[in-house]
């Protein structure tokens, strides 16, 4: 069955097309810059050729139908005909308290999606464009949006809730959702196939570390706790992002800066972070390189980055009553050795024993970092949040 | 030959129709920097026209200075910043416009008497320029319509569309059709108020629209409480602030918008309607004369000192100085 997975951003689409089940990519690529001027197709194909060509894109459904007529060229293409495509499979961010798992969508399921809108208005419109896109240009080809957010359904009302107003909640549905769903989903179901053991017996805390940031707490295979809120600020410092935030002090921001709520929310999203305690830069390489050489507000960024994510390692425990397992996955939790290690650093009396050997130089690979006598493992898993989206969309078609 | 994307199309999409790409600026000023900023900002190319390269080097430098001011203010980022002025051109020549989709005449004569026929100069070359289907709008708050479009060999694509500072934060803009103005034009006009994320307040076609024949009568009336001595400055602003809802005093507002562009709005009111209610304060017009007029020259009815408003001490006969 080949599968094309569609992640549509304000501005730009990326693409996968997969053979399933193998799971094999025949080809990817980004639709670039729509709208604005400049715009462009990347494409790449399994094989090696790369191709980039620029030209007018000026909707999303311009850039699909492009992307589509790539893919089914003579030059660059892996596919004979349109017809070859048996189903697409696309990201949304938020779909609220709608769907606690991947759906086939229909014209009930894009209502309920486009009532979500509020809830993610940068996120949840470009999602809808592609599925409207899709369904304009093929309209025979079944469809499957897998979310952001369901993944955390599972949380139970005394972790979702906020301490506001019930009736807030009631009437605006403000409460915590959680992100990067996919992710923690798909690096939690992997750690418990490495060790071998059943999902449902593990407790499982799964860091996601990209430029956005979010740590889960996986009970018995469900979610039940992770630190994104209703919209990607809370819980973690992040590349650009405050992470949590006492409500008093963003008043007091407001109120001393003279600033309006719109600005505020550009404060708190993209001056913020490692960017803005550093005033290096969002890169947490760049930040390791400004503290290599000696400057100490990029000292103290590192400090507070490793230290919010123990102190998150730290409450999970506690809510899960224990841990088996530590998943660190996303860019810099893939690849950056001193996060991993500075982040589970003094954690011994969870039982956890690290080896420092096994990390140093590890970059995007699977492994485990702990000594075969520790009682929790960490691992590092690559997230491929892309798979699963094709997974999902393979078995829910399959069963159409 | 190197291939294009458009090789690739499958013929099932139509590039949408009427999509708004392009956006000319004629007069560059205070007003139309702002607007070109916005629309930059919205994702649409932005070409701009003045009068010499000396001052289009100066209008680069004043959109750059007005994105620092905003990221010194966390509005923005420096990356965005970068996006917003490679979207932007700058020329004395018209040709840089031709391939827009509606052009804007901002211009700002600081000359006395009318600027109709300045405003009308422009509507020509433009026209001469653009495409058949480009609609041309001007900002004039209070000239008319019809009367600027009436040199055009269309006046059907004629509109006009008054912005108010900040254009930033002011989410709508007065919309006044013509009598020709064609249903195509205003179509094209609503896309780009939707796409620039402002409402359209559609007024019928009368010299001061709602926002500056509203204003004009209260700066007037400010100013003959404040020559029968019944007031200070400060005081009647602050007064109407604190009982009206007002986010500045009618003497705050008349220094920020510039006491000769008042003037100005003043007199064409009172060719207009010949109402005394419109006729131009004699305080304003000593103002004028001396050039003390406002936060822009440092001096109007306050005094501005390092970006600090101050209240003159002096009386109103001496023009509030000591």
């Amino acid at each position: 069955m080949k599968i094309i997975v569609l992640n549509c951003g304000s501005s730009s689409i990326k693409y996968q097309l997969f053979e399933l089940p193998s799971g094999e990519v025949l080809a990817k690529g980004l639709v670039d810059k729509i709208g604005l001027k400049g715009s462009l197709i990347k494409h790449s194909r399994n094989d090696g050729t790369e191709v980039k060509l620029e030209g007018e894109i000026l909707d999303h459904q311009i850039g699909i139908e492009y992307l589509l007529g790539i893919l089914i060229s003579e030059k660059y293409g892996s596919l004979k005909g349109l017809n070859e495509i048996d189903a697409v499979g696309h990201r949304v961010v938020h779909a609220g308290e709608k769907f606690n798992g991947s759906v086939y969508i229909t014209p009930e399921v894009v209502a309920a999606l486009e009532e979500c809108i509020d809830l993610a208005p940068l996120h949840n419109p470009p999602n809808l464009k592609g599925i409207y896109s899709i369904t304009k240009l093929l309209p025979e080809i079944p469809q499957v949006g897998v979310f952001d957010t369901a993944f955390h359904q599972t949380m139970p009302d005394y972790v979702y809730l906020y301490g506001i107003p019930f009736s807030i909640y009631e009437k605006y549905k403000i409460r915590r959702y959680g992100f990067h769903g996919s992710s923690h989903r798909y690096v939690s179901q992997r750690a418990a196939e490495l060790i071998g053991k059943k999902l449902e017996d593990l407790k499982i805390i799964t860091c996601h570390l990209g430029n956005g940031a979010s740590i889960a707490a996986i009970k018995n295979g469900q979610s039940l706790d992770t630190s994104m809120g209703m919209t990607p600020i809370e819980g973690l410092m992040m590349g650009t992002r405050t992470g949590d935030l006492d409500i008093g002090a963003f008043i007091q921001i407001v109120n001393k800066e003279e600033i309006d709520i719109s600005t505020a929310n550009t404060l708190v999203n993209k001056h913020s972070g490692m960017l803005g305690v550093s005033g290096v830069s969002s890169d947490m390489r760049d930040v390791e390189k400004a503290a290599s050489e000696g400057n100490e507000r990029a000292k103290v960024t590192l400090e507070m980055y490793y230290y919010r994510i123990r102190k998150y390692i730290g409450s999970y425990a506690a809510a899960m009553g224990g841990v088996d397992v530590i998943v660190f996955t996303g860019g810099v939790g893939e690849n950056d050795a001193a996060t991993r290690y500075h982040s589970t650093k003094g954690l011994e009396f969870m039982g956890l024993n690290f080896d420092q050997s096994k990390n140093v130089g590890l970059r995007g690979k699977e492994a485990t970092l702990t000594t075969d006598d520790s009682k929790v493992k960490v691992m590092v898993i690559p997230t491929n949040e892309e798979l699963v989206i094709a997974l999902d969309t393979f078995e829910i078609v399959s069963a159409l | 030959m190197s291939e294009r994307l458009e090789d690739f199309s499958l013929g099932k999409s139509m590039q949408p129709k009427g999509t708004i790409q392009k956006i000319g600026v004629v007069g560059c000023g205070a007003m139309g920097q702002e607007i070109a900023l916005l629309i930059s900002q919205s994702g649409i190319e932005v070409a701009f026209i003045d009068v010499s390269d000396e001052r289009i080097e100066e209008v680069f430098r004043r959109l750059e200075k007005a994105l620092d001011a905003r990221i010194s203010k966390w509005g923005l980022t420096g990356s965005e910043k970068k996006l917003i002025m490679s979207r932007i051109s700058g020329s004395t020549d018209y040709s840089i416009i031709e391939d827009c989709d509606i052009v804007f005449e901002t211009v700002n004569t600081k000359k006395k008497g009318t600027s109709l026929e300045l405003r009308q100069e422009i509507f020509k070359k433009i026209e001469s320029v653009v495409r058949p289907d480009a609609v041309i709008c001007s900002n004039t708050a209070t000239l008319m319509i019809s009367e600027i479009a009436s040199v055009l060999k269309n006046p059907g694509r004629a509109m006009g569309l008054h912005f108010f500072s900040p254009v930033s934060k002011v989410k709508i803009i007065e919309a006044v059709r013509s009598v020709n103005t064609t249903d195509e034009t205003y179509a094209l006009v609503s896309k780009l108020a939707l796409m620039i994320g402002k409402k359209l307040i559609n007024v019928n076609e009368s010299a001061g629209n709602i926002s500056t024949r509203m204003l004009v009568p209260l700066i007037n009336e400010a100013c003959e409480i404040l020559m029968e001595g019944v007031a200070t400055v400060s005081d009647i602003d602050e007064t109407m602030k604190e009982t009206s809802g007002l986010q500045m005093g009618p003497f705050e507002m008349a220094d920020k918008i510039g006491l000769d562009k008042v003037l100005k709005w003043m007199e064409n009111l009172y060719a207009d309607f010949g109402d005394q209610k419109y006729k131009p304060s004699p305080v304003l017009k000593r103002l004028v004369r001396a050039n003390l007029v406002g936060r822009r020259v440092g001096e109007g009815f306050y005094l501005y000192q390092d970006e600090k408003r101050l209240v003159k001490q002096g009386p109103i006969t001496n023009l509030g100085r000591v």
